[in-house]
C-alpha cells in the first residue's frame, strides 16, 4: 500500500452562519511538509477555515481530510495529529508553564511527559520561568508558552492563526525554528505579514470574501514540490 | 491518568487556588444561617417543620452563587478550544467540571449542615438527610453546570443563569425539602419525595451530558 503524500485535502468546504456562506466550497489540498501562506483581509473567513479543520466549528457542507482523518469522524486519532496556535494562548492563566503543559500532556497521554515537557519549556526559553503563574508572564511569554502547547504531542499537522501575534524578534525566530522550517511538519498559517511569509512559505492560499481566489505554489524546498490545487 | 481524573484534578487545584467564590458563598451561608437562627429564637412554635426550608434555600443560594462561574475561566481565555482540541470526548469535560462542582458543593454543605446542627439544636448529620443531601446536589450541580455554560456563550450569563436556573431547579427543591423533612421524621404523607429527587439527578445529569457537546459546538 502506498501512503498518501497529501496532508490536507478539502472538498467543497462551506460553512454558512444564519444563511450568509463564511467559507463558499473550499477545495484544495496540501502536501506533506508543506507550508502554506493562508492570506487574506479582515473578514475572509482564514480563522472559519482554520477552525473548520480543526474541528472547532463544524462545517455546512464539504469534506475534508487531515492527516489520513476524516474530519467529519473528528475522532480522538484525528485530534492528536493536529496542533494549533492561535492568537489567543488558550492556556491556563492560574498554572505556571509547567503546570499547563503537564496538563496538556497528560490529556494527550504522552509517554515520558516530564523530559517533554523540559525540552519544549527549554527550546522556548521559558525553562527559568517553569514555576512562575502564567498570568505574571508577558504577552509574548504567553505565546511562547502556547507554541510549546501546540507542539507538545508531536503533531503532524499544524494549523496557526496569525502566530506573530505577541512575540517579539526572538519569539519569532523560534517560531521559524520550531515551526516554520521543520520539515516534518505540515503548516497551514494565516498571517498578514506577506512579505515575511515569502521567507518560509512553499505556497499560498488567499482567501477573499470565504472564496480562495488565488492559490500558488513556490518552488518547494523538499524533494516532493507541494502542489495546491483550487476549484476552477 | 484517566483524562476526566486529569481535569478533575486540575479544576480542584484551581478551584483551591482561586477560592475566593467559593469562600464568600460559604461566608454567605454561614450568615444566612445565623440569622435565621437569630429569627428563629423569636418564635415560640416548633422550629423542626421548618428547617428544612431553611437549609435548601441556603443551598440554592450558594450553588447559584459558585457554579455559575463553572466555565467562566474556560471562556474568558479561550482554554475550552483547547479541551475541544484535546483527544477527549466532551461529556468527560462536563463530567470534570460536574464532579469538581459536586465535590466543592459537599464540602461547603457538609459544614453548614454541621453549623445547622449548633445553631439549632437538632440532629443533621445523619446519614438519610446526607443521602437526600448528596442525591440533590448531584442534581443540582449537573443542571447548573450544563446551564453555566449556555449562560456564558449567550454574554449574559449573570442575568440569564438565575432566569434559566430557578424555575428548572423548582422541582428539585420541593423534593429536596420534602425528602429532608422525611429524613428528619417529619410527617410529610406517602409520596416518594427521595425518587422523584433521584429521578431529577438522573434526568439532569442525562440532560448534561447529552446537550453539553452542543452547547459548546460552533
Amino acid at each position: 500500500m502506498v501512503e498518501s503524500t497529501v496532508a490536507i485535502e478539502t472538498n467543497g468546504l462551506t460553512k454558512r452562519y444564519s444563511g450568509i456562506e463564511v467559507i463558499s466550497a473550499a477545495t484544495f489540498s496540501l502536501p506533506k511538509g508543506s507550508k502554506t501562506a493562508l492570506i487574506g483581509p479582515n473578514g475572509s473567513g482564514k480563522t472559519t477555515l482554520l477552525g473548520m479543520l480543526s474541528s472547532l466549528i463544524t462545517p455546512s457542507a464539504g469534506e475534508a481530510t487531515l492527516a489520513g482523518h476524516s474530519l467529519t469522524a473528528n475522532s480522538q486519532s484525528f485530534r492528536r495529529e493536529i496542533g494549533v496556535l492561535a492568537h489567543r494562548p488558550m492556556i491556563y492563566e492560574e498554572l505556571s508553564p509547567f503546570e499547563n503543559l503537564q496538563f496538556f500532556a497528560r490529556l494527550y497521554e504522552i509517554d515520558e511527559q516530564d523530559s517533554r515537557i523540559e525540552d519544549l519549556l527549554r527550546a522556548v526559553g521559558l525553562w527559568q520561568r517553569r514555576q512562575a503563574p502564567a498570568q505574571i508572564l508577558s504577552r509574548g511569554y504567553h505565546q511562547r508558552l502556547a507554541l510549546a502547547r501546540a507542539l507538545l504531542h508531536r503533531p503532524q499537522i499544524l494549523l496557526l492563526d496569525e502566530p506573530e501575534t505577541g512575540l517579539d524578534p526572538e519569539g519569532i525566530r523560534l517560531l521559524d525554528e520550531l515551526v516554520l522550517r521543520a520539515p516534518d511538519i505540515t503548516v497551514l498559517a494565516a498571517t498578514h505579514l506577506i512579505e515575511r511569509a515569502s521567507s518560509w512559505s512553499d505556497g499560498v492560499l488567499r482567501l477573499e470574501r470565504g472564496r480562495i481566489v488565488e492559490a500558488t505554489a513556490k518552488p518547494s524546498k523538499t524533494d516532493a514540490p507541494p502542489k495546491i490545487e483550487a476549484p476552477a | 491518568m484517566n483524562p476526566m481524573l486529569t481535569l478533575i484534578r486540575k479544576d480542584l487545584q484551581l478551584t483551591w487556588r482561586d477560592r475566593s467564590n467559593w469562600l464568600s458563598a460559604l461566608s454567605f451561608a454561614c450568615i444566612s444561617l445565623l440569622i435565621y437562627s437569630f429569627a428563629f429564637d423569636l418564635v415560640a412554635t416548633d422550629l423542626k417543620p421548618l428547617l428544612p426550608g431553611v437549609l435548601w434555600t441556603t443551598f440554592l443560594f450558594v450553588g447559584v452563587f459558585a457554579s455559575s462561574q463553572s466555565f467562566q475561566r474556560e471562556w474568558d481565555s479561550d482554554v475550552l478550544d483547547a479541551l475541544m482540541l484535546a483527544p477527549i470526548s466532551p461529556t468527560a469535560i462536563y463530567l470534570g467540571k460536574a464532579l469538581t462542582n459536586v465535590i466543592s458543593l459537599l464540602a461547603i454543605e457538609l459544614v453548614l449542615l454541621l453549623l445547622s446542627t449548633m445553631l439549632f439544636d437538632t440532629a443533621f448529620l445523619t446519614a438519610e438527610l446526607i443521602l437526600v443531601v448528596v442525591i440533590g446536589t448531584i442534581g443540582y450541580i449537573s443542571l447548573t453546570t450544563l446551564l453555566s455554560t449556555l449562560g456564558t456563550r449567550a454574554r449574559a450569563r449573570s442575568m440569564l443563569f438565575p432566569v434559566l436556573a430557578l424555575p428548572l431547579l423548582i422541582p428539585l427543591l420541593i423534593a429536596g425539602v420534602r425528602a429532608s423533612s422525611a429524613a428528619m421524621d417529619e410527617p410529610i404523607g406517602s409520596a416518594p419525595w427521595i425518587l422523584l429527587l433521584t429521578v431529577f439527578a438522573i434526568w439532569s445529569t442525562a440532560s448534561g451530558l447529552l446537550l453539553f457537546p452542543l452547547a459548546v459546538k460552533r
